[in-house]
């Protein structure tokens, strides 16, 4: 099992009461699996997605990747596993705006874990997403669509077992969207774990063997038949 | 392991370099304001150094004790029998007669400072032709004939000529000539001084025959020189006895005074600077917390955004405080610290045109850099470390 979330549960003070995010959520994901989680805005699948990643601490609850609970780890070891399991990508653009593309995609290969053709991967990627032209543009020069797409180029690039992914394909047209459910499916097929959390129900309905669940004030279901 | 973490070191350090590079405009703006900062700091340090140094090795050679009269709490001219009484005092070795005033020069609106010796007497008296840049100290039968200072020199015109004239009290005028001209190493005390036959001066002022401005005291042994000053007080106690350690004091705490004042509306200029980078860094833009948040979730540390801010923080305070303290020798060495003249030099019109040579101890540097690069580094790493610890969905905002 790749994540395995146990009771999780995460609240939020909203004006004077507590109001549950994540409500006793419990969660088992094997490697290769490919999850969508459906939900309107507000439901908690964006906090879930935190609480996964390590992002953010549960309340109560178990965070588990790879058999390693999240918040038993020192800073260092989280960010490590942060650094080198997880891909994210967010539903806004989260792209440092000073940096150009290919510096921003670099970015989680810093320290030490720069392997020699890096370059040369990121711009395979970039390819892959559209965008090999714009590896010396600045996230300013480029719509909301292309930055999405930037951001989850960056996601691949320390080829990591899991993608957490929030919206994915919130800004991108019809044609994008294809391409980039198609990358998504094609590193699917080698072995990449995927939680893509999103409102869209159609996106559930174009992944092959995707494990599909909602979430509603908190509390996550299965939709699997 | 070790060449692991040199390794993410170096990478960290490319990062905080690119970053002040991409923020070229404010970093560069921040590198300046502190950089003016440590230069006004650091040259009120080094020309209070150097004038204190200065002070000290030409106040080396003046007399070991002064004695002046006062009356109602006034100097008032001592009478040269007082010498008898010196006398009986063990100890002393020589007491020479001196008039010492001011001559106001309506024409130039310049006080010169005039001082009548009995050069022949003086036990260095031989040694001030090694004070003078040309010329020789005229000997006690040689009337009329002055040795002057570098400003006096100028403000009277005296490259062209050699004979000038000063009025006595009844504006009749005595004529003088230049017989040398004090070396310029000696300008903080020469600079506006007209040094003459003790009956020129006695002449120049009117003051009459059995009177002088002071005594000037040389004692056998220096180290005795409180204790002679003690019986000298007590044999006569209308007398103000001075000490050159008690004028070197004087020196050392007008400059000390003046330079601390000026210190103190520096050290105010920088803890403004100190609030505003505090209040800069603690207010960390959105798009700073957003770059802090992003750094974390793609897999960096707390300790390398912490590292970053501090490598960011340590180039633009190394950088201010090189080219700071640069700036401030060379304000000092070639520009003779013009800034400062009017706050250090004091009153005069005529202020000398030192040649400074700063020196800066290491305790000084150390000092100005705990004022400055520790404050700064504070007022940038905690506030970055304070968002780094935030956890980083909510700085996304998600």
């Amino acid at each position: 099992m790749i994540i395995e979330c146990r009771d999780l549960i995460k609240t939020y003070p909203v004006e004077n009461t507590m109001v549950h995010a994540v409500n006793t959520v419990n969660l088992s994901v094997n490697k290769g699996d490919f999850l969508v989680i459906l939900g309107h805005s507000g439901s908690g699948k964006t906090t879930l997605l935190s609480l996964i990643g390590g992002l953010t601490s549960p309340d109560s609850g178990q965070v588990f990747i790879d058999g390693v609970e999240n918040w038993q780890q020192s800073d260092r070891a989280l960010s490590t596993m942060r650094n080198s399991k997880i891909g994210f990508i967010f539903q806004f653009a989260s792209l440092i705006p000073t940096l150009s593309v290919m510096e921003n995609i670099l970015l989680p290969l810093s320290f030490g874990r720069n392997p020699a053709g890096s370059r040369e991967l990121a711009l395979d990627i970039l390819a892959q997403v559209g965008l090999a032209d714009k590896a010396r543009a600045f996230p300013s020069q480029l719509s909301g669509g292309q930055q999405r797409r930037v951001s989850i180029a960056r996601s691949f690039i320390n080829c990591p077992d899991i993608i957490l992914a929030d919206e994915p394909t919130g800004d991108l047209d019809e044609e994008t969207e294809k391409d980039i459910l198609e990358l998504f499916r094609g590193y699917n097929e080698q072995g990449t774990t995927f939680v893509v959390v999103t409102h869209n129900s159609d996106l559930a309905a174009t992944q092959k063997g995707a494990r599909v669940f909602s979430m509603r004030q908190g509390v996550l279901s299965s939709q699997d038949a | 392991m070790a060449l692991k973490n040199i390794e993410k070191q170096l990478n960290i350090l490319d990062y905080a370099l690119s970053s002040l590079w991409r923020r070229r405009a404010k970093s560069f703006s921040i590198l300046l304001v502190f950089a003016a900062i440590i230069f006004l700091l650091a040259s009120f340090q080094m020309v209070t150094q150097s004038l204190s140094d200065k002070a000290k090795q030409v106040l080396a050679y003046t007399p070991e004790i002064t004695l002046q009269k006062m009356s109602a709490g006034r100097q008032e001219a001592i009478p040269l029998a007082y010498r008898e009484q010196l006398a009986g005092i063990f100890g002393i070795r020589r007491v020479v007669p001196r008039i010492w005033g001011y001559y106001f020069d309506e024409v130039r609106l310049a006080n010169y400072t005039v001082m009548g010796m009995e050069l022949e007497n003086m036990p260095e008296g031989a040694r001030l032709d090694a004070s003078l840049a040309n010329g020789k100290m005229p000997g006690p039968e040689a009337r009329g004939w002055v040795f002057v200072g570098h400003s006096i020199k100028e403000a009277l015109n005296l490259d062209e000529r050699y004979t000038f004239s000063l009025f006595r009290p009844d504006l009749t005028l005595k004529a003088f000539t230049v017989s040398g001209e004090f070396s310029r190493d000696t300008d903080i005390l020469t600079n506006d001084l007209i040094v003459m036959n003790l009956a020129d001066a006695r002449d120049l002022y009117g003051i009459p025959a059995g009177l002088v401005t002071d005594f000037c005291v040389y004692v056998a042994n220096p180290k005795e020189i409180d204790t002679i000053a003690k019986k000298i007080s007590t044999a006569l106690p209308s007398v103000r006895v001075l000490t050159r350690p008690q004028i070197q004091k004087t020196y050392q705490v007008v400059f000390g005074w003046r330079s601390g004042f000026g210190s103190i509306c520096l050290l105010a200029a920088l803890a403004a600077f100190v609030i505003l980078a505090w209040d800069k860094a603690s207010g960390l833009s959105p798009e700073e917390r957003r770059e802090i948040a992003i750094l974390k979730v793609l897999g960096w540390e707390t300790s390398d955004i912490l590292a970053t801010r501090f490598w960011e923080s340590l180039i633009v305070s190394g950088l201010a405080c090189i080219l700071g303290m640069t700036a401030a020798y060379i304000h000092v060495v070639y520009f003779a610290a013009s800034l400062f003249r009017p706050v250090l030099m004091g009153w005069s019109v005529l202020r000398p045109d030192l040649h400074l040579l700063p020196r800066m101890a290491a305790g000084d540097i150390l000092l100005i850099l705990a004022f400055t690069v520790i404050p700064y580094l504070a007022a940038t790493v905690i506030p970055a470390w304070r968002s780094a610890t935030v956890p980083a969905d909510s700085a996304l905002g998600g």
